[in-house]
């Protein structure tokens, strides 16, 4: 039931966002779109290599003399900034061809995933991550922490695949 | 240089890549993976050597640990990079953004692998200086040449 009221909804905004200045501006123009793509790639690139680093880390396969708080101190802030400018470059890419991307199975793939990711992260940081300064000298982490890890290099390289395929469709 | 395309073009490997269906889409897919890891590992050894992060770390275990990332990564990239390019081998030959990104790849590895490890393996005993923060920055700057003259390809 919630689907047939929200479903359409859904679609209605997203063309109301396609049909809008910004929208078509950024999809009329001869080098926006490609500008800000290379910018998504580029910037998801460094979310995804960046948090890479610290699930490395927690599986031992890095820096297994650092501890873990403190490679995550480092790296954390790289991925977030890499996440804000890859999410608004995204949302603009997404402002130009979102009557087109809201049917697109990667796209909706894409967005899935990435709220798995963020649930993963949530689970990991109000969970496990709470005792890390009894295990993080340890060269890897406690299982919860190294599935967490796992679960985040999967499904960052999904969300990588799939925002790629999104052009495919 | 033509005749190696136009032979990688013609090669069994070629073939494959021009005719399957899947086979372009998850090259490139794994293409894109290692281009994470490399670019991820590469931030972090020049922030390092800018100072920004991991000041405690000495730069020789970061070095040891995330070059060993970035060649792994490095090797994959090269790997599906020519299958994807015996897709469209003469396309890539003429095409000016990959000639940039094979002249800026070439130089960015080539300077890794000289000036920045000198000076990574340097910053541990005088600490950073005005050229291991200069090498950093040239480093970074050099890669994210190769990753949008990459990008750039399609578009051109």
């Amino acid at each position: 039931m919630a689907a047939i009221v929200f479903e359409p909804f859904l679609q209605h905004v997203c063309q109301l966002f396609y049909d809008s200045q910004i929208g078509t501006t950024i999809r009329e123009s001869d080098n926006a779109f490609p500008i800000i793509e290379s910018v998504h790639v580029l910037s998801i690139t460094l979310v995804a290599g960046t948090i890479a680093v610290l699930d490395l880390r927690m599986l031992g396969a890095i820096l297994r003399s650092t501890p873990v708080r403190r490679v995550a101190g480092s790296v954390l802030p790289l991925t977030w900034s890499g996440f804000v400018v890859s999410f608004v470059s995204g949302f603009l890419l997404f402002w130009s061809e979102a009557a087109k991307n809201y049917g697109n199975p990667a796209f909706r793939i894409k967005l899935v995933l990435l709220i798995l990711a963020g649930l993963n992260s949530l689970i990991f940081h109000t969970g496990i991550y709470r005792s890390a300064r009894e295990w993080e000298l340890a060269a890897a982490a406690p299982w919860r922490a190294r599935v967490a890890a796992i679960v985040s290099l999967t499904l960052w390289s999904g969300i990588i695949v799939a925002g790629r395929a999104i052009a495919y469709f | 240089m033509q005749p190696l395309f136009i032979a990688l073009g013609h090669s069994a490997l070629g073939h494959y890549m021009q005719t399957s269906v899947w086979g372009f889409a998850v090259v490139e897919a794994i293409h894109l993976l290692a281009l994470a890891v490399l670019g991820g590992s590469v931030l972090v050894v020049d922030l390092r050597l800018l100072g920004v992060i991991f000041r405690k770390e000495s730069t020789r275990t970061l070095d040891r640990d995330l070059s060993r990332l970035l060649l792994g990564s490095l090797v994959i990239l090269i790997l599906t990079g020519i299958a994807m390019v015996s897709e469209e081998a003469l396309k890539c030959y003429f095409s000016p953004a990959f000639r940039w990104k094979m002249t800026l790849l070439a130089v960015a590895v080539l300077f890794y692998f000289t000036i920045h490890r000198h000076a990574l393996l340097r910053a541990d005993i005088n600490g950073l200086t005005a050229w291991s923060r200069i090498a950093a920055a040239i480093s970074m700057g050099l890669w994210l040449g190769v990753g949008v003259a990459g990008r750039a390809i399609g578009f051109l």
